[in-house]
């Protein structure tokens, strides 16, 4: 379904409700994915789906339903429901009107046709060439790619039109040796930029020569995270930047705004536009996304808004909506961390003695307030000697507050697109003193 | 057309197209959700999902599609698809992966049901969730009340070329109540029933079950007490987990490393592999010889209860750590065939979009002999706690290390002052051997998770760990908070 068909459908939609406000949203997806293991693709799937959410307000009373069958009887039929259900539930005080919308720009680059187009022998090409990598090293792999394409409509009682088509892929690649491993990874718009081969490569020289890891003692160190690695660990500060957690009191920025929570260095964004992740230029009410100085050297300045925060909160709505109904609240989820001035071998060489991390796992919130989060190293821990890359180290546990982290900090010059999320991330790699260990794993 | 005249004309389209078995799961899937938070309704949603999912056997190389299209040509399209991705991987296979599975069954499965949900009045339904949510308001303190009900009709049919026709209506019910207290520079968490709520396969009498209104007040007070409590100490203590905590612990720890395809490295790259390596069966002492963990679909209002697995193969039980020792793992046709064993009936997929794979089903640790309060006996200077709130393992699945909302110091087998922020920590192994005792059957719970993480596409299963609170000896308490 293309953005004209859903445009016309949500119109369709839109004209069945005779609620006080309504809001038609519709989703479309087709995503493809190849996962291999030991060289060979154990998983070889596509999904296709479209579906149709309705949100109905009467008064200060709000239903939402939702389908997949888009027969005339099942669209009239959920229009029904999201109705019936308004008028049973209790009255928001604080319910918004619906946003109005406003003119959007899609950024360059967030729609490629060869994505959207890419065929399976495309995926299993990709798969074959970090076969060959791993075969060629006697390593086994193990890993992903994947290609698809989404698109999304919004049209609401009170004007608010927008129309937005993406695509995405991503290659994911974890090389396993006799006693180390190794990660490799890459995700763009545009499925031909992927490099299969480069990617295998840097997971097998991972691997390699994170050979027969030595055991470190637990404590302070000063780490270097690769952009996987940070990434990975700066997430689990994003949802503090919601103006639900900072009037409920769960975030850090609930102690005030306009405070040194970080060093200088540290400046963070929400932009839909960066180039290296182009998405969608209004939020999930169709609100227009407005790009966020969220730190600004490392000073708390604000947070992001949808309709109803903004209207509980007298702030301005940033666009920041998750889809409706949530109990999230409003989302930065075009998170970038601005890079530093030196490169990352520059980081590297002014180590006297420390641990690189290409990649954490199993992050979980230890203290919410605090941002204390703990979790281990994987598939590539490195010790550093006097600037040097010396050796591979078993895994790590740590518990860190990501706030003490991100007070003592530098960055490197090259931000990367990172992760496989729902949500987007540009980040640097990352050089942190005092970051503690709690444990050493078995491998 | 019905989805039986679907179904043949999908599997004949594969058949056709040249593939060697095909199977195909044609469901429904409704879902209600109603989520009170600080007296108002923040969710009250109603969605409805339909589409089939469709695997086709090439070469040994399997190809799955998805869709939401029914019409003849939609079918067409994805039995075609499923086809064509099955080719495509056939080309690059360095040897067969795939087979069909060794059995056919026509046959149905419906949840049993004392009283259907949707029975009873949406108002009612909103009515008791604000109610409750109101109790957790014991204070200024408490700064958010969340109440929430999920409903799941999941109804489905799955057909294969071999001749399987198998009609499942399942039903999953499940609530529960969070208050956040905000005091001086921190927050504490309270969660009931469990960590996460009560859910079960079932129909309202889950709801009643969780006796939410009865529970509210404690709730919201005992979240507003952890504000001015103790810090868990740190140290090496005796400790006793609740039924809920427990609940997790095994499905972290041996639910997780007994999945055969994780054994296998088909999860290497995203949730890991495990230390129960195949070698390991029959040798390994996992536990001391009071833990012995099955697995049972068949268990009544177990979360995971099916008939039959989305592979076709008939729900059973059967045993994964029997008398401390690794005996079994959960498996799918494809892995199970590896190690010259049959499917233990563990393969299903979180909906009609996604492809089957191995998930936890009902895991249960077998109840011991003691009762709840004898635990405490024998406990000089130990820690209680319950209900979860960070959990993290590596990804072999040996270093863990969890947080419970809430804990009490034991002095001389008597539970005294109430402790905030408790965590511990340890290896697998080690850890499990340190058990000596397990409260009885009088305090096991069939306790359900329903958001367990796995795969790429990422999918959401419905597990449960069947449990009673436990005793450890000599357990690392208090770790977490030195950043």
């Amino acid at each position: 379904m293309d953005s004209a068909q859903r445009e016309a459908l949500a119109e369709r939609v839109l004209a069945l409700s005779n609620a006080d406000q309504t809001e038609v949203t519709i989703g479309t997806e087709d995503a493809d994915l190849t996962r291999f293991t030991h060289e060979e693709i154990h998983q070889n799937v596509a999904r296709s789906d479209a579906g149709v959410s309705v949100r109905a307000i009467l008064g200060l009373r709000t239903g939402t339903a939702a389908t997949n069958v888009l027969d005339e009887d099942s669209l009239r039929a959920t229009v029904g429901r999201a109705i019936a259900i308004a008028q049973l539930a209790p009255e928001d005080p604080d319910l918004a009107p619906l946003p109005s919308g406003g003119p959007t720009v899609t950024p360059k680059g967030a729609y490629v046709k060869a994505t959207a187009d890419a065929s399976p022998q495309l995926r299993a090409g990709m798969a074959d060439a970090i076969f060959k990598v791993a075969e060629s090293h006697k390593f086994w792999c193990a890993g992903f790619a994947r290609t698809q394409s989404a698109g999304f409509t919004i049209a609401n009682s009170n004007g608010a039109r927008a129309s937005f088509d993406g695509t995405d892929s991503g290659i994911n690649v974890k090389m396993n040796a006799t006693d180390s491993t190794g990660y490799g990874q890459a995700y763009s718009p545009d499925a031909t930029t992927l490099d299969a081969h480069k990617v295998a490569g840097v997971a097998a020289s991972k691997a390699k020569n994170s050979a027969q890891p030595q055991g470190v003692e637990p404590g302070e160190w000063t780490v270097i995270m690769e952009p996987a690695a940070f990434g990975e660990f700066f997430a689990y500060l994003g949802q503090h930047f919601s103006a639900q957690a900072y009037d409920e009191g769960s975030s850090f920025l609930s102690d005030g705004l306009d405070k040194p929570y970080f060093s200088e260095n540290v400046t963070i964004t929400d932009d839909y536009s960066n180039p290296l992740a182009p998405s969608m230029p209004f939020d999930f009410e169709g609100q227009p996304k407005q790009p966020v100085t969220l730190v600004e050297s490392g000073v708390a300045k604000t947070f992001v808004t949808d309709s109803y925060w903004a209207k509980k909160l007298n702030r301005e709505n940033t666009g920041h909506a998750l889809p409706a109904p949530n109990a999230y609240g409003p989302q930065a989820i075009d998170l970038i961390v601005a890079p530093g001035r030196k490169s990352f071998d520059e980081l590297i060489a002014e180590t006297k003695r420390g641990l690189l991390i290409s990649r954490f796992w199993y992050i979980r919130t230890v203290d919410q307030k605090k941002a204390i989060v703990t979790g281990m190293t994987r598939d590539g821990t490195f010790l550093i000697e006097n600037g040097k890359v010396t050796g591979g180290v078993r895994n790590m546990r740590f518990n860190q507050s990501i706030i003490a982290a991100l007070g003592k900090c530098e960055f490197s010059n090259a931000p990367q697109r990172t992760g496989d999320y729902w949500f987007s991330l540009v980040v640097p790699a990352a050089k942190i003193e005092g970051f503690k260990f709690s444990s050493g794993t078995q491998f | 057309m019905s989805f039986d005249d679907l179904a043949a004309r999908a599997l004949d389209t594969a058949a056709k197209r040249g593939a060697e078995y095909a199977d195909v799961r044609f469901e429904v899937v409704r879902s209600e959700r109603i989520e009170t938070r600080n007296g108002v309704v923040a969710t009250l949603s109603d969605a409805t999902s339909r589409g089939y999912g469709m695997r086709a056997l090439v070469g040994g190389a399997w190809g799955f599609a998805a869709a939401s299209d029914l019409t003849p040509a939609g079918i067409d399209r994805a039995a075609a698809r499923a086809v064509e991705i099955a080719k495509a991987g056939a080309t690059i296979a360095r040897h067969p992966f795939g087979a069909a599975p060794p059995h056919a069954y026509v046959d149905s499965f419906a949840t049993p049901i004392v009283r259907d949900p949707v029975e009873v009045p949406l108002g009612e339904r909103v009515a008791l969730l604000l109610d409750a949510e109101k109790a957790l308001h014991v204070s200024p303190k408490i700064s958010v009340g969340r109440a929430w009900i999920d409903l799941w009709r999941t109804d489905k049919t799955f057909y294969s070329t071999l001749g399987s026709r198998i009609e499942q209506s399942i039903r999953q019910t499940g609530s529960g109540l969070e208050a956040l207290a905000v005091g001086e520079g921190e927050v504490q968490t309270r969660t009931f029933p469990g960590d996460i709520g009560l859910y079960k396969s079932g129909g309202w009498e889950i709801i009643e079950e969780a006796r939410l209104l009865q529970n509210a007040q404690r709730i919201g007070e005992e979240a507003q007490s952890l504000l001015t409590a103790e810090q868990c100490p740190s140290g090496t203590r005796d400790i006793i987990l609740g039924g809920s905590q427990v609940s997790l612990q095994i499905h972290e720890s041996c639910g997780h490393p007994a999945e055969l395809d994780r054994v296998m490295g088909w999860e290497a790259n995203f949730s890991g592999v495990s230390f129960l390596e195949v070698a390991q069966l029959g040798k390994l002492r996992y536990g001391s010889d009071i833990v012995s963990i099955c697995i049972d679909n068949t268990l009544p209002q177990g979360m995971a209860t099916v008939g039959y697995d989305d592979e076709g193969t008939k729900s059973m039980s059967s045993d994964i750590i029997r008398d401390g020792m690794l005996v079994g793992y959960e498996m799918s046709n494809d892995t199970a065939r590896s190690i010259g064993r049959e499917s233990n009936a563990c393969v299903r997929a979180q909906s009609w979009e996604f492809v089957p794979m191995i998930r936890m089903c009902n895991l249960n640790l077998l109840p011991g002999d003691v009762p709840f309060e004898g635990l405490f006996d024998g406990v000089k200077d130990g820690i209680y706690m319950e209900s979860n709130r960070s959990w993290s393992i590596d990804d072999h699945r040996l270093n863990f290390q969890f947080g419970c909302e809430i804990a009490w110091e034991i002095k001389n087998g008597k539970r005294g002052k109430l402790l905030k922020n408790p965590t511990y920590a340890g290896m697998t192994p080690q850890f499990w051997n340190s058990c000596d005792a397990i409260a009885d059957k009088n305090s096991w719970v069939a306790w359900g998770t329903p958001n367990c993480g796995k795969g790429e596409p990422m999918q959401t299963g419905r597990t449960a760990q069947c449990a009673a609170p436990a005793r450890f000896r000599n357990v690392q308490v208090g770790v977490g908070y030195g950043g």
